[in-house]
């Protein structure tokens, strides 16, 4: 157990350095062509629908080969290639601090360097442009958006932000859970007992599942993904799943919203197709399944036109294209109704946890 | 008739202008102290400008009583440098309605010098106080005239008059009438200021009640070209004025008298000797070229006659009746009536019934009017359906009004004569406007000369932008024969056709600083409204403003697009310079070097691209 912990730890430095490398490197470049009196340039993949595609391999969206070049030449580019190197150049701060920052944070921030962002979507873009640059998620540079979830669970994890190096916290420790922000983001995974990730799609069903003693009836880490998991989310999953070799299970309400989070937990999504890091190609989305429904008995809701709109949008996707993916999404627009997690609460509080879910993880086992 | 209760009674101009002077713009007392004003210093630009003079026009207006609340007495002097009067026409000029020099076809501001004894007149039954007149014509004497009006009789009381030795030239007029300056301020100055912006060659002084004082010296040193009075055009023409023309080209045959047998004899060069008949027709043949009319007349019947002088002066001629061929006369010395035929195949056949019928309608047309050559007034009279031969003097009714018709309707007329029109020119225009504006850009335009219904018209235009003009949108002056047209815009044409123009298509944004000042000259301007504030919209017109104005809109767009270069010019090096130096600060930092890397000379190859 302690030889892993070490593994581990080296891995997180490891990144760390590594990122630092390549902002000094972004920094060398540029230095060296002003200083030749060359006008500096970036060269930005670009992110324009043309250019994401699908990658079987890596059964992810990622990025084609087309990019541009922003230049310090080009008036029309010179603003916002000021924007980028300043984002480099405060990113480089913040890990070399290890401070994090808000994408808030960072529109408020720039106004102290003179430089202008127009209003915060201006400096969101910047920042995933930076994010492409470097083929690197923001959390790396330490910038998390507003939104949090929560994980609960038998993990041990370790600080290394600043006033808290080295102190150490179990994530069962308090009934609520931890959000999942900076500070767990970038703290080191030392030990857990888990076998296994659930990771639900609302915050009631995971208070439930703690209630239910769930981590322990099966030995499993519980995050809340709050919806669409944001990415400090998606991180942990992976890292979950990666460095502590836990597998990755998510349960989710019976619509199509519901199997596209799963997805998205599974393959990444189209807006992130310049990271690499956020996705758990292994995950497995054990419900709630369309068949659920009917096989389940649960109460529905009739699906809206957008609901079907969006089955017939997630079809021509690669990725539905085979499996229960495709299959869920048939019945779907066969049954055309749609039920909630807090459904099996007709059956009882515990159904879902009794019954439902054992159920439905021994299924898992053959996915 | 003694027994009708309605008599009728002749009024005399003064009467009926004092009864109706609201259509001269004399209603209120603030309409009627800014119409008096503009009266005063039309008619003073234009004395100057008929002498070729440079004007320089003072303008006061004074209240009587400062402490007394609007409408109230004011003194309106105007006093210009122009050519005078003299000073037996004085009492008449400014003491009597209907009593001017200004006719004739050719353009000037006023038309009848009618609106200056109006304000007069208004004066006088406002405040009862007398016109006061001095006038120089010659810088050395000068005579002052109080003068009242005798509006019943429409003649002049001179209440005073003195003459005295003076250093300056020319003509000041004070009158002394109730208005309102509170309200007709603004309107005032509005005029002067646009008045001094179109006669730039004119200095022009105004102080108003408040001692507020307006100065304009004069900008440009030459005056524009004075118009000459010319022939009218056949499209500018009624019946009526047929009917006089060819009143004035009659010609009678004239009473052979010894007053005109001494021209005849002076013009053969016979003043002693006295010649037989046959002599004396020998010696006209030879002659005839340099004889006047009266006397060729003259010699043609006595051609007939075949009398010498003495003979001559004993006979009186009765008729000529040139369809029968018969000439009658009374011999003194006989006592009887005489008549005899007249020869048709004679040379002097011709030269009696030209003077009798009247000349030949082709020869009317050509002689009478401007721009009708031989080939155009045949083409007419086949349009018309006259004959070209025909006779003017035997021209019937029916005939003349066919004749009044057609010349309306043929189109193929040269455009009329501009000669009678005095635009101000594009050079003094386009200093004026500079100097008033003091533009970034600025340019302008003479567009040739144009004609609507026979009157002759000139459309000039210029258009200045940005510099010291600090206006949100177009400001529109508007002009017409050198008077500023200051309210009433809503129709106007010039309005129009500004406002139709699609300043994006020039690069101009809509609310771009921008100046237009328009003037239109014509020896009649088609006003829509008696209040002569707007012109109307008729095609000619209309066409002439928009092409002028398309002209100066293009130069503008060329205007705006260098300097929209070098503005961005000008922003890229501020970009540069603004943001390099960031960068080069943030990277040093990440590359972790010390010393910034050296960009200042990118900076200054920027600097020398922007050269």
């Amino acid at each position: 157990m302690k030889n892993k912990s070490k593994k581990i730890s080296k891995t997180s430095e490891e990144r760390r350095e590594s990122l630092a490398r390549l902002l000094q490197e972004q920094g060398l470049k540029i230095y060296s062509e002003l200083d030749r009196g060359e006008f500096p340039k970036f060269s930005v993949p670009s992110r324009s629908v043309s250019n994401i595609v699908y990658d079987k391999k890596l059964r992810q969206y990622v990025l084609g080969n087309t990019a541009s070049i922003r230049s310090a030449r080009n008036m029309s580019q010179l603003r916002s290639f000021a924007q980028l190197i300043w984002l480099a150049f405060f990113a480089n701060r913040l890990v070399q601090e290890k401070k994090s920052s808000t994408l808030r944070d960072i529109y408020y921030s720039s106004q102290a360097f003179s430089i202008d962002f127009e209003d915060q979507p201006e400096s969101d873009n910047i920042i995933v442009d930076l994010e492409a640059v470097l083929a690197r998620p923001r959390e790396d540079l330490h910038i998390f958006p507003e939104e949090r979830s929560s994980v609960f669970g038998d993990l041990t994890i370790e600080y290394t932000v600043p006033g808290y190096e080295g102190k150490r916290t179990n994530l069962s420790d308090h009934p609520d859970g931890y959000l999942i922000g900076p500070s767990l983001s970038s703290a080191e995974l030392v030990d857990t007992s888990a076998e296994l990730v659930i990771a639900i799609e609302k915050g009631g069903l995971f208070t439930r599942f703690v209630e239910e003693k769930i981590d322990k009836k099966f030995k499993a880490i519980i995050v809340d993904t709050a919806g669409q998991a944001p990415r400090a989310t998606r991180y942990l999953l992976k890292r979950l799943h990666n460095e502590m070799g836990l597998p990755v299970v998510i349960l989710t309400d019976g619509d199509v919203y519901g199997e596209h989070i799963a997805m998205v937990i599974k393959s990444g999504s189209a807006n992130a197709a310049h990271l690499r890091e956020l996705t758990v190609p292994d995950a497995k989305w054990i419900g709630v399944w369309a068949t659920d429904i009917e096989k389940y008995k649960l109460p529905t809701i009739p699906m809206t036109e957008s609901d079907i709109k969006r089955i017939y949008d997630l079809q021509k996707d690669p990725r539905y294209q085979e499996g229960i993916w495709k299959k869920e999404l048939e019945v779907f627009l066969k049954i055309k109704r749609k039920a909630e997690l807090e459904a099996f609460s007709k059956y009882g509080l515990t159904n879902i946890t009794d019954k439902y879910l054992p159920e439905k993880l021994e299924i898992a086992k053959s996915l | 008739m003694s027994s009708s209760k309605e008599s009728f009674n002749q009024i005399s101009p003064s009467e009926f202008f004092y009864r109706n002077r609201d259509l001269a713009g004399f209603s209120n007392p603030t309409r009627s102290l800014y119409t008096a004003v503009r009266e005063f210093v039309e008619n003073a630009l234009d004395a100057c400008d008929q002498a070729g003079i440079l004007p320089d026009v003072y303008l006061s207006i004074k209240a009587v009583d400062d402490e007394q609340a609007d409408p109230k007495p004011y003194i309106l002097t105007v006093k210009d440098n122009g050519p005078g009067i003299d000073s037996k026409h004085i009492p008449l000029a400014f003491g009597t309605v209907l009593y001017g020099s200004k006719f004739g076809l050719k353009q000037a501001r006023g038309m009848f010098g009618l609106g200056a004894t109006m304000a007069i007149l208004y004066g006088q039954i406002t405040t009862n106080k007398p016109v006061v007149v001095k006038s120089s014509p010659d810088g050395q004497s000068q005579d002052e005239y109080e003068l009242l009006l005798d509006i019943q009789k429409n003649k002049p009381i001179i209440v005073k008059h003195n003459t005295k030795e003076v250093s300056k030239r020319g003509l000041s007029v004070s009158i002394c009438l109730e208005g309102d300056y509170s309200k007709a301020g603004a309107k005032i100055r509005d005029y002067v200021y646009q008045t001094s912006l179109i006669t730039p060659y004119a200095t022009i002084t105004f102080e108003d009640p408040k001692g507020e004082k307006f100065h304009q010296t004069k900008i440009v040193k030459t005056m524009p070209l004075p118009p000459t009075i010319i022939k009218p055009h056949p499209h500018g023409i009624d019946v009526e004025t047929i009917r006089r023309m060819m009143a004035d080209s009659h010609f009678q045959i004239p009473t052979v008298d010894n007053k005109m047998i001494e021209k005849v004899r002076k013009e053969l060069g016979l003043k002693k000797n006295n010649l037989n008949y046959s002599e004396i027709m020998e010696k006209a043949s030879k002659r005839w070229p340099g004889l006047s009319r009266h006397v060729r007349v003259v010699i043609a019947v006595m051609s007939f006659l075949k009398m010498d002088f003495e003979k001559l002066s004993k006979i009186r001629i009765d008729d000529m009746d040139i369809a029968n061929k018969i000439l009658a006369y009374w011999d003194f010395g006989e006592s009887k009536s005489v008549s005899i035929d007249l020869d048709p195949e004679s040379e002097y056949y011709k030269q009696l019934t030209n003077t009798v019928q009247g000349e030949t309608l082709i020869s009317f047309l050509t002689k009478r009017f401007q721009r009708i050559g031989q080939a155009t007034a045949v083409k007419f009279t086949a349009f018309a359906n006259l004959k070209p031969e025909k006779r003017i003097g035997t021209m019937t009714n029916q005939e003349l009004v066919k004749l009044s018709d057609s010349l309306q309707k043929f189109e193929d007329f040269l455009s009329p004569d501009p000669s009678c029109l005095a635009p101000l020119g594009e050079e003094p225009l386009k200093k004026g406007m500079e100097q008033f504006f003091k533009p970034d850009f600025l340019e302008v335009v003479q567009r040739g000369a144009s004609a609507y219904s026979g009157f002759p018209f000139i459309a000039e235009m210029g258009i200045a932008y940005g510099g010291e003009i600090k206006s949100v949108g177009q400001t529109v002056y508007r002009f017409a024969n050198r008077i500023p047209l200051l309210y009433d815009e809503g129709s106007d044409v010039v309005l129009k056709v500004v406002n139709e123009i699609d300043w994006t298509r020039y690069k101009v944004k809509n609310d771009a600083p921008l100046v237009i000042v328009s003037h239109i000259c014509s020896t009649r301007i088609p006003y829509k409204t008696v209040g002569k504030e707007n012109v109307a919209d008729r095609p000619e017109i209309e066409r002439e403003l928009r092409l002028a104005l398309q002209f100066l809109a293009r130069k503008l767009a060329t205007f705006m697009s260098k300097r929209g270069h070098a503005e961005m010019e000008k922003k890229r090096a501020n970009l540069y310079s603004k943001y390099i130096p960031l960068v080069a600060q943030f990277c040093t930092e990440l590359a972790g070097k010390k010393k910034e890397p050296d960009y200042k000379k990118m900076l200054k190859m920027e600097a020398m691209v922007e050269e």
